[in-house]
């Protein structure tokens, strides 16, 4: 059942100042099961916490979401074991010092045996390219090596989704490539969130997002168009002649 | 972000006679030390067992200025706790607190220096199965250590950075525009390692405390 469904799902926070909840997340209901599906807004519109409504590490606040067939919120353990989550910074997701013990970490709940564990990781460090640098301190990689790191950690439990939140933002013209390729070749159903419009072009439904609301949702190249003639008008409110001198 | 301040030594690979000494015995010898410090009375014993430690750290092929880059991070901190032990309680006594720290310092960089990180993690899981009868989970134990070796260096990069950013600003002598940002970083780190443990499925708590709902 690779269907993804989320059923009058609304995400609202409470607010220090105490006035009434803030909403992240407009009441929607959609059903994915397209194999590539891209999500584009605004920063601050909503993107993100969309996004983590898929393993649960943000709980709605109505309604539910079930992820091939289990909720995220009575099943959430077993969700996280089949979507893996890359966020935007790979620093922040990689715990270890050295990749090579960074994709270990990820295998030592399903490979008790530290010989098997090892030949592994390696495995899935040479299916990325990385093992050349699989005992380089983290530190030490390049921004495309880090989030292919964190990319081949996430997948060497191999998960049935992979979630990526804007994965391109950090990386140059050539990692952004580098990336766009091995994520094409991935078998798993890919959710991806970014700004990098040509990244977008090959997902097979995209989701534009404004303001807490899904304001589109349909084939790629109309999601663009859409995306495009929202921040032109959303720039033209802006107060320029400000700083036209 | 800059992560190479790190208060133990990494692994090293080698093969010497502290490399292949059972990791039953490193653990042992570092819990020793770490008993020893509230024991010993003497400066003059502090110092030889900091030698023995030290000793034992260059026999394991790891380096003087590896050595030396361990005891760097914690000498501000410790010159500090030295001059105000001399203030109160004298030149000896203050020594051998000093030394009692550097053991155990020594003591614990021995163990990374000489242990790869995964095999460190599964003698923890070991030694903590005891623990399981009373509800603990063994690859819990293994995570948080692996979750301390990777943020002392994360949290000594951030004041590096913070400290490089107050200099820039001509702020290097306000300790609120030290301190702060450190502190704030730090706590959002927190947050961020623990959403990525979380999204990796890593030290998972019971679904039943999870997924709580948010308003």
């Amino acid at each position: 059942m690779n269907s993804i469904s989320f059923n009058g799902v609304s995400v609202r926070v409470a607010v220090d100042t105490g006035d009434a909840p803030k909403t992240l997340l407009h009441r929607f209901s959609l059903e994915l099961t397209e194999r590539r599906i891209g999500v584009i807004g605004a920063n601050g519109s909503g993107k993100s916490t969309f996004l983590r409504l898929f393993n649960g590490l943000v709980a709605p606040t109505e309604g539910t979401v079930v992820v091939h067939g289990r909720s995220t919120d009575s099943d959430v353990r077993r969700v996280r074991a089949n979507v893996g989550f890359v966020f935007t910074d790979p620093l922040s997701q990689l715990v270890m010092p050295t990749g090579r013990e960074d994709v270990e970490l990820s295998l030592r709940r399903s490979v008790r045996n530290p010989k098997e564990r090892t030949a592994r990781a390696e495995a899935v460090l040479d299916r990325f390219g990385l093992l050349r640098v699989a005992d380089q301190s983290i530190y030490e990689l390049s921004g495309g090596e880090r989030q292919l790191l964190a990319l081949a950690a996430v997948l060497a439990v191999n998960p049935g989704v992979l979630v990526l939140d804007e994965p391109s933002t950090l990386l140059d013209l050539r990692n952004r490539e580098l990336l766009r390729r091995t994520i094409s070749g991935l078998d798993q159903q890919v959710i991806m969130s970014t700004h990098d419009l040509d990244l977008v072009l090959d997902m097979d439904r995209v989701l534009v997002v404004e303001d807490g609301r899904m304001v589109f949702d349909g084939g790629a190249a109309e999601a663009v168009a859409h995306y495009r003639a929202l921040c032109a008008g959303a720039a033209s409110e802006l107060p320029l002649e400000r700083w036209s001198r | 972000m800059r992560g190479h301040g790190f208060l133990l030594a990494q692994y090293v690979p080698g093969n010497s006679l502290i490399h292949r000494t059972p990791l039953w015995l490193k653990f042992l010898v570092v819990a020793a030390c770490g008993t020893a410090s509230f024991l010993i009375v003497d400066w003059a014993v502090s110092l030889a067992v900091f030698g023995v430690m030290a000793g034992l750290f260059l026999l394991s092929g790891a380096g003087f200025k590896r050595l030396l880059g361990s005891l760097w991070m914690v000498t501000p901190i410790l010159l500090a706790i030295g001059l105000f032990q001399w203030w109160q309680l004298g030149g000896p006594t203050a020594a051998r607190i000093v030394l009692n720290v550097l053991v155990c310092v020594v003591a614990a960089s021995v163990l990374t220096a000489t242990t790869p990180v995964q095999e460190l993690l599964d003698g923890v899981v070991s030694i903590s199965k005891p623990f399981r009868r009373f509800g603990a989970d063994p690859e819990r134990f293994a995570l948080t250590i692996a979750v301390m070796l990777r943020s002392i260096p994360f949290i000594a990069g951030a004041f590096a950075d913070v400290r490089d950013s107050a200099r820039a600003r001509g702020l290097e002598r306000n300790p609120r525009a030290l301190v702060l940002p450190v502190f704030i970083t730090t706590v959002a780190y927190a947050r961020q390692t623990g959403d990525a443990l979380a999204a990796r499925g890593l030290g998972e708590a019971d679904d039943a405390t999870l997924g709580q709902r948010r308003e």
